[in-house]
């Protein structure tokens, strides 16, 4: 019995308490729409596709879309929008606000809307 | 670390990781996990038994030659499919610290298994039978590899809640 409760102990002390959840928990539950220049164009690889892009007042945002097969499936490829291109997302930015960062669930490029997350708000 | 961050992510590696294709990131992801269970399913058994509060009937010799080569393959496996998903964006982790205590905790995971290897109640396993402060020795090493190991996945799975 003993034994356990050391055990449990070690345990304990090693498990690191668990921050913000992968995904959503850190960013905002309301919508934010942000318009702005294709600095990094799209990139399906890694957990989730990713890009950059640059607003009117020049704040570069990191742009996180779906994981990468979900995301290819609405449409976004890595070859559909070039850089230097206007796009406006749609999604959930980062609740620290001087991280310019946003978990988008729709793109719009080129008057066509790229719905990334069907569903999601 | 940056500049190795860099380098990592410029090798084929990196670019074989982004250019194969939208399932290849998971698909690594996938085996990465496969071998980090089989990695910490091993290293707990054998833990548990050199802490004395498990399976205590079977020898800890018999237990180690049974799950060592699985805890090495797996082991093996680990850092390469790792090394894999680091080098697809290394950069982007820069600042991750959840990154800077794994890999620490995984080097004192192997040298705790490597000093444990040079004490003679460890060499002496199947010779004799070992004294009362031999076995609280081992007891030490398992404990100190499971704090290791758990820190090691326990930062692991935090890298990507950073």
């Amino acid at each position: 019995m003993k034994n356990v409760a050391t055990l449990v102990a070690v345990f304990m002390m090693s498990a690191l308490p668990a921050f913000a959840h992968h995904g959503w928990g850190g960013n905002e539950d309301k919508i934010s729409e942000v318009t702005g220049t294709v600095t990094t164009g799209v990139s399906l690889a890694g957990p989730h596709a990713t890009m950059k892009i640059k607003d009117a007042q020049g704040h570069t945002w990191d742009v996180t879309l779906a994981p990468p097969p979900r995301t290819q499936e609405s449409g976004v490829t890595e070859k559909l929008i070039p850089v230097g291109s206007t796009v406006m997302v749609h999604g959930h930015r980062n609740k620290n606000q001087k991280t310019y960062e946003i978990k988008v669930t729709k793109l719009t490029y080129n008057g066509k809307l790229y719905d990334v997350y069907p569903g999601m708000e | 670390m940056r500049d190795i961050l860099v380098w990592i992510e410029q090798t084929g590696l990196g670019h074989w990781m982004r250019e194969s294709g939208p399932w290849t990131y998971g698909i690594v992801n996938l085996i990465h996990i496969l071998a980090v269970s089989t990695l910490f399913g091993s290293v707990l058994l054998l833990d548990l038994r050199l802490l004395g509060v498990w399976s205590r009937r079977v020898h800890i010799a018999d237990l180690a030659a049974a799950v060592m080569p699985a805890a090495m393959t797996a082991f093996i496996v680990a850092v390469c499919t790792g090394a894999a998903m680091l080098a697809t964006k290394a950069t982007a982790y820069v600042d991750n610290p959840f990154l800077l205590i794994k890999f620490p905790a995984i080097a004192v995971g192997f040298i705790n298994a490597a000093v444990l290897n040079t004490r003679p109640a460890w060499q002496e396993l199947r010779l004799r039978a070992l004294t009362a402060r031999e076995r609280r020795q081992l007891a030490v090493f398992g404990g100190i590899s499971l704090t290791a190991w758990l820190t090691a996945v326990t930062c692991g799975r935090m890298i990507g809640y950073w």
